[in-house]
């Protein structure tokens, strides 16, 4: 190296002193035939002229190949950088299975880390024993913690020394408790499950996740694939539903029933002009925090699922199409009110109203005689069109997995089919397609299908026409008719203006066994508010409702599904929106002197 | 020498490659440092992301639909707002302001800051906490003449002092026991501080330096005392005991004119 120290300066060779002869190769050549001495020094020359000036190309490659890694290290860190949003720190966040939100945001069903009780028989060495203490010992202690497990089975499955589960969600203070026992061999993986910290509220929509995964019943199962896309599990999906509004209808439902004793009870909350749920619920409910217990009657969907014949309810959609198929022109008409026999059949009211009705009457004293001349005037097949219109025959448009399909008539409707059709029996539909009906009738005519997800209101679906906006106008005014003056008076909320229809309908036996049980009755009330411009629809239903004290004796929907109506509505319209004014009100004006206060006519 | 040159160079540019190694090695270390701290600092922040959501899933839990609905049941009875609690337009808020009539019925007043307590703070010093009467130097039981001279003046002040303090003092929430030490300050005790009272009334007037203005108050609040004066906790901390026996009084005042 020290020979060659000046070698890789390539400007400097013809200079240095100690090769003052050679100036350049060529020279060196051909002075060294004469001179040995002098020709080797110039080999040496050449040779570490060569040498430097492959270093000095392996230095600049050097140079290059840093800078260049330099840059594409710029880049890579410019443009494909790990940011915490991408990297495998932001999927620390992302849960397993999407949350699920009402319409405010409030979380309804989320993935939350919590603990199992697992049993590691392995856990004290593989041929050591599996448990401290004898198993009959530990079966008894968790036993104790948890009193809904079984004995027989806990000591099973220590005894069976397989690794298992032995209980799936435990809370904090259970898991101290287990680990106060001092076995080793019962540990607490923390695992991420399904939790919804509303507990029962809304079950029926959300459903319950099953212990391998699975939604099962409601939205749960309903959006299965969106839930668990890696894609989109960051984002909650947010359902129609008001937390607050589902809590409130539940809330007077299970007081509804209480009162009552009814067997079971339903309630939806429905947005006239987008379809949108608000409220759906089913009583008696379920916890879906414990899906190992959901397996069971409760988990059946009564607005959804079950069909009702839904009785009184019905009428306004027989005299909205009368209406509008103008069979009905004036309201003045006076239909004559006494039993009406047709083909060995006798159509009664729930008691003599006088002579004669004419139809804002005949809605307020909720009349079936004069209600099936109506339908017998409209027509089979007018009728059949507008229920068809009205959806119902067909499972009702909702995402939940669970519809119920209706028991519809087939074929031509005779004349008697008719009759009793419009008043609501012979035909059983569920109680979304009431709300749906009670929708396309007070929202201008237009039915939209019902939903549980979120809708622009911008966006709203565009529906088709059932009734005119006047007919829908004209049954605003009957509506609230009802509630001011007739069977629906207990429905009132101040200032709401709500409008509705009382239904109490007897229940037939199976297989056609005719209405034999006189005291069982499917009381529903259809109502909307505020009656001047609706926004909502709300039903409440009882499922065998009985007399009882707190219902003056009554078990009619006028006595128990009405007063309902009245707190739910109380309690939701200020948060749903509308505010209560009692100087407004739609105008009746033109219907009240038809109608004969008091007990005359 | 030469050579010496050459070395004395190529060792310059291996001590400058050294020291660039060096320093490459320091920033890689650095480098590597602080991504360990962004790693952690991440892991730290999906550590508590995930405890945020712990708890709130707890409060949610705790504070659900049913839950809330049992507390108001047994504990708050709130009801929705009827119709008469809503206000159409700014015609109807403007409607309460009008004056009332000679057969008017009695206006009913809503829940809000009342201006009861703000007026009655004003009026501290000038009210004895035992007999309730107006008195400037209850125990000295001078004349009440020197005290009727000194109201005028004081009213202003206080009132000052009163509102400007009024929002801190609302904002301060006291021991029970303390009130209940205050409650029964004795003719005895209260002669102590009054004696404090006066010299501190005539050391700022002294002085001359400050404003009168500041010179009653200083007298106000060294009257103030008077009534805490069984409590040490008041003594002890000078600069809170602007404070709440101020309102104190405010309230006792309230109370005697009842």
């Amino acid at each position: 190296m020290n020979a060659y120290s000046n070698a890789p300066r390539p400007g400097a060779p013809a200079t240095t002193p100690s090769f003052a002869g050679a100036t350049t190769p060529g020279a060196a050549t051909v002075t060294g035939v004469r001179h040995p001495g002098r020709r080797y020094l110039a080999n040496i020359r050449l040779l570490s002229l060569q040498t430097a000036k492959m270093r000095l190309l392996w230095v600049v490659v050097g140079f290059v190949f840093f800078t260049l890694t330099a840059f594409v290290r710029i880049g890579q860190l410019g443009f494909v950088s790990q940011t915490p949003d991408h990297g495998a720190a932001g999927d620390a966040l992302v849960p397993p299975r999407a949350e699920i939100t009402d319409r405010n945001g409030v979380p309804l069903a989320r993935a939350f880390p919590a603990y199992s009780l697992w049993f590691n028989p392995k856990a004290l060495g593989a041929k050591g024993q599996p448990l401290v203490k004898t198993p009959e010992e530990v079966a008894r202690a968790l036993v104790q913690i948890f009193p809904e497990e079984d004995y027989g089975e806990m000591l099973a499955k220590l005894k069976a020394g397989n690794p298992t589960y032995l209980h799936r969600r435990v809370l904090p203070e259970q898991a101290n408790k287990i680990f106060a026992l001092g076995e080793p061999a019962l540990e607490f993986p923390r695992e991420t499950q399904r939790f919804y910290p509303q507990g029962s509220l809304a079950a029926h929509v959300l459903g319950y996740v099953e212990e391998d995964g699975r939604g099962k019943l409601g939205m749960e199962e309903a959006l299965d694939a969106r839930l668990t896309d890696p894609a989109h599990r960051a984002e909650p999906v947010a359902l129609s539903i008001d937390a607050r509004a589902q809590g409130a209808m539940e809330d007077e439902l299970s007081r509804g029933m209480l009162e009552t004793h009814a067997k079971g009870a339903a309630g939806i909350i429905l947005d006239v002009d987008t379809g949108e749920v608000i409220a759906l619920a089913s009583l008696p409910s379920f916890d879906p925090n414990r899906p190992d217990l959901a397996r069971n009657a409760l988990v059946f969907n009564r607005a959804s699922n079950q069909v009702y014949e839904l009785g009184s309810t019905f009428k306004p959609f027989t005299v909205a199409s009368a209406i509008d198929a103008g069979v009905i022109t004036d309201m003045a008409v006076r239909y004559p009110a006494t039993p009406l026999k047709i083909d060995k059949f006798t159509i009664h009211d729930s008691h003599a109203f006088g002579a004669s009705l004419n139809v804002p009457e005949a809605l307020i004293h909720s009349s079936n005689i004069v209600t099936a001349q109506i339908a017998d005037k409209l027509g089979g097949k007018r009728l059949r069109d507008t229920m068809i219109a009205l959806g119902m025959n067909a499972r009702p448009m909702i995402e939940l997995p669970a519809k119920g399909f209706p028991i519809w008539p087939k074929g031509e409707w005779p004349r008697l089919r008719t009759m009793t059709i419009g008043f609501g029996h012979g035909i059983a539909v569920t109680p979304l397609h009431l709300a749906a009906g009670y929708a396309a009738l007070v929202n201008g005519g237009i039915w939209r299908p019902t939903t549980l997800y979120k809708v622009d209101p911008a966006h709203a679906p565009a529906g088709r026409r059932v009734f005119q906006a006047s007919t829908s106008a004209r049954m605003r005014q009957l509506l609230r008719l009802i509630v001011v003056d007739g069977t629906g008076r207990k429905a009132e909320a101040s200032g709401f203006r709500v409008g509705g229809k009382t239904g109490s309908a007897e229940i037939a036996g199976g297989h056609g066994a005719g209405y034999k049980n006189k005291t069982a009755i499917i009381a529903t009330f259809a109502a909307a508010f505020p009656m001047d411009h609706p926004r909502y629809v709300v039903i409440a239903m009882l499922d065998e409702p009985k007399a009882t004290e707190l219902t003056s004796g009554q078990r009619t929907a006028a006595w128990n599904t009405a007063p309902i109506v009245s707190r739910v509505v109380a309690r939701t319209g200020p948060l749903l929106g509308v505010t209560p004014d009692a100087k407004r009100d739609v105008d009746v004006s033109d219907l009240t002197p038809l109608v004969a206060n008091g007990d005359g006519e | 020498m030469m050579v010496t040159a050459h070395r004395l160079r190529s060792i310059g540019w291996m001590a400058t490659l050294v020291v660039c190694v060096a320093l490459v090695m320091i920033l890689a270390f650095r480098v590597n440092a602080l991504r360990s701290q962004v790693h952690m600092s991440q892991a730290r922040i999906i550590a508590l992301k995930q405890e945020t959501m712990y708890l709130e899933t707890e409060f949610e839990t705790r504070a659900n639909q049913q839950q809330l609905k049992t507390w108001n049941d047994v504990e708050f009875g709130y009801v929705a707002p009827i119709a008469s609690q809503y206000l159409d337009n700014e015609r109807q808020l403007a409607s309460y302001a009008k004056p009332v009539e000679p057969d008017a019925p009695a206006p009913i007043r809503v829940a809000s800051a009342d201006d009861a307590v703000v007026a009655a703070a004003a009026f501290p010093a000038m009210v004895s906490p035992m007999a309730g009467q107006p008195m400037s130097t209850p125990a000295s039981g001078e004349t009440s003449a020197a005290a009727d001279h000194a109201a005028p003046k004081l009213t202003k002040v206080a009132a000052v002092v009163g509102l400007a303090g009024l929002g801190a003092r609302l904002g301060t929430v006291r021991h029970a026991g303390h009130a209940a030490d205050k409650a029964k300050p004795t003719k005895l005790a209260a002669k102590k501080p009054a004696a404090k009272t006066k010299s501190a009334k005539a050391g700022p007037v002294k002085t001359g330096g400050k404003s009168p203005s500041k010179a009653f108050a200083g007298r106000l609040v060294q009257s103030k005392v008077r009534v805490a004066s069984a409590d040490p906790h008041h003594r002890a901390l000078p600069s809170a005991r602007s404070g709440t026996p101020l309102i104190k009084l405010a309230l006792r005042d309230v109370k005697t004119n009842k």
